[in-house]
């Protein structure tokens, strides 16, 4: 073979370029591979309609599609009570987050019976726990406070029964024997009625444990590992200073979720604003301004 | 068979996607307008030509550039659509009140009165604006506010 290559080769022949044309094989293929896509695309595809690709329109749309009643419709519904208020610190994925907040996954405090599992979101926690064989020396505000005791029941059934929880749902009529047991010290709604506004601000920054991490009247000194603001979380006293009262409001509302790092390469700080929009209401946010713009000491002027 | 052609087209686009959707959720952490107004406004210009203000004006220029730059940068606070004297007021107050800002009383107002001066003679056109839309009572207290800034300062 290679002698017979010897034998005709031509040692002063120069490669020249040359018109060829394309391999029918190639062209072939190309066809083939061209008809296979167009199968596939055929198959797998819903052509060029719109409806495919985006499926809902509109959210009422989506609705419509959802479990409407039984075990599924909680369970769905309380994923979404989840994903808004719990999921941001203790994971969409039930794991929680270093510094942050421990896992719910595998946590024995979920299987706990239900009054000291709804302690947690409607009274917060504070201090060292033990989850999972690690300790966790946080502080939790009462995230689940605002919540009604159907969404509640919701979202812990959710937490009871996912990422490999197995304790059971919650119904609506636990949580609410669950609830009257735990704030037995919350003003009546007689009692709210006949307040002033900056008393029943106070009543909303108990109800919502501001407090856990602003301190007792908002007097501040909360640390906060590697915040910008020297390492804590700020005192509320002069927050009439520096908003108007819609300001604030839309503050509260919006939260803060990126805490500015002291050091920048430092640990994320484990404490930001939440986002307490959707979780206290219009009044309980006019109320609690007032009761914050009271907290200013008297008599301090800064001359501009 | 050949079905991994197409397969591996869908794949890149659908990684594509999913890092476009990544990035987009990674920016959603300040809601989407405050995030917009900011960036727009730290994309200007980052110093102001204090050489025709008055001395003690140029002076609180320095105390401006050298506590707001601890934490934010200057072309915010220059570019923003602030330029009324109680805005500046509850935003310099906001800023000093935080824990660890290094801002006392004193350089907050010489602060203040920078941005109020400043606002007056730079963004005047932004400042008629807000004032021709305020209450009577409310433009003679704005007014008067400026001017106190301007009998401290000119001519001096």
């Amino acid at each position: 073979m290679s002698d017979e290559l010897n034998c005709c080769s031509k040692p002063d022949a120069e490669p020249t370029a040359s018109r060829k044309p394309m391999p029918v094989w190639l062209f072939v293929l190309t066809l083939v591979l061209l008809f296979l896509g167009a199968v596939y695309f055929d198959h797998h595809s819903g052509w060029f309609d719109r409806q495919v690709y985006v499926p809902y329109a509109t959210a009422e749309e989506l609705a419509f599609y959802q479990p409407k009643s039984g075990a599924a419709a909680m369970a769905a519904h309380g994923r979404t009570v989840y994903e808004t208020v719990c999921g941001l610190c203790h994971g969409n994925d039930g794991l929680g987050k270093p510094n942050q907040a421990p896992p719910l996954a595998g946590s024995a405090w979920v299987s706990k019976d239900v009054t000291s599992l709804a302690r947690v979101p409607l009274a917060g926690l504070n201090g060292p726990i033990l989850v999972a064989g690690h300790e966790w020396n946080l502080s939790m505000a009462p995230m689940g406070a605002g919540l009604s005791d159907a969404d509640l029941a919701a979202v812990l059934s959710y937490i009871r029964t996912s990422w490999g929880n197995n304790s059971g749902a919650v119904s609506a009529d636990e949580m609410k024997a669950a609830r009257a047991a735990i704030s037995g010290n919350v003003p009546s709604a007689e009692a709210l009625a006949k307040m002033t506004p900056v008393e029943r601000g106070h009543a909303v920054f108990q109800k919502y444990g501001c407090f856990q991490c602003h301190g007792q009247d908002g007097k501040g000194g909360v640390p906060n590992l590697n915040a910008k603001t020297a390492e804590q979380v700020p005192s509320l006293i002069y927050v009439a200073d520096g908003y108007t009262k819609a300001e604030l409001i839309a503050f509260i509302s919006r939260g803060e979720r990126n805490i500015p790092r002291k050091n920048p390469a430092g640990p994320e700080p484990p404490h930001f604003m939440p986002k307490w929009g959707p979780i206290i209401s219009t009044n309980e946010l006019s109320d609690l301004a007032d009761f914050l713009f009271s907290l200013k000491p008297k008599g301090e002027n800064l001359g501009f | 068979m050949n079905v991994k052609y197409p397969m591996m087209l869908l794949g890149a686009a659908a990684f594509a996607l999913y890092g476009a959707g990544v990035m987009l959720a990674d920016d959603q952490q300040l809601d989407a307008e405050t995030k917009a107004r900011i960036e727009k406004y730290e994309q200007g210009p980052a110093t102001i030509d204090v050489s025709k203000y008055p001395q003690g004006i140029q002076d609180n220029y320095e105390v401006f550039s050298q506590k707001c730059s601890q934490c934010h940068k200057l072309s915010r606070p220059i570019n923003s659509d602030y330029a009324a004297p109680d805005e500046w007021s509850r935003y310099v107050k906001r800023m000093m009140h935080k824990p660890g800002s290094g801002i006392d009383a004193s350089d907050g107002k010489k602060i203040y009165e920078f941005l109020v001066y400043d606002s007056s003679v730079r963004k005047k056109a932004m400042l008629d604006e807000k004032l021709a839309r305020m209450s009577a009572e409310d433009k003679a207290a704005a007014e008067a506010r400026v001017k106190e800034v301007h009998d401290k300062y000119d001519n001096k």
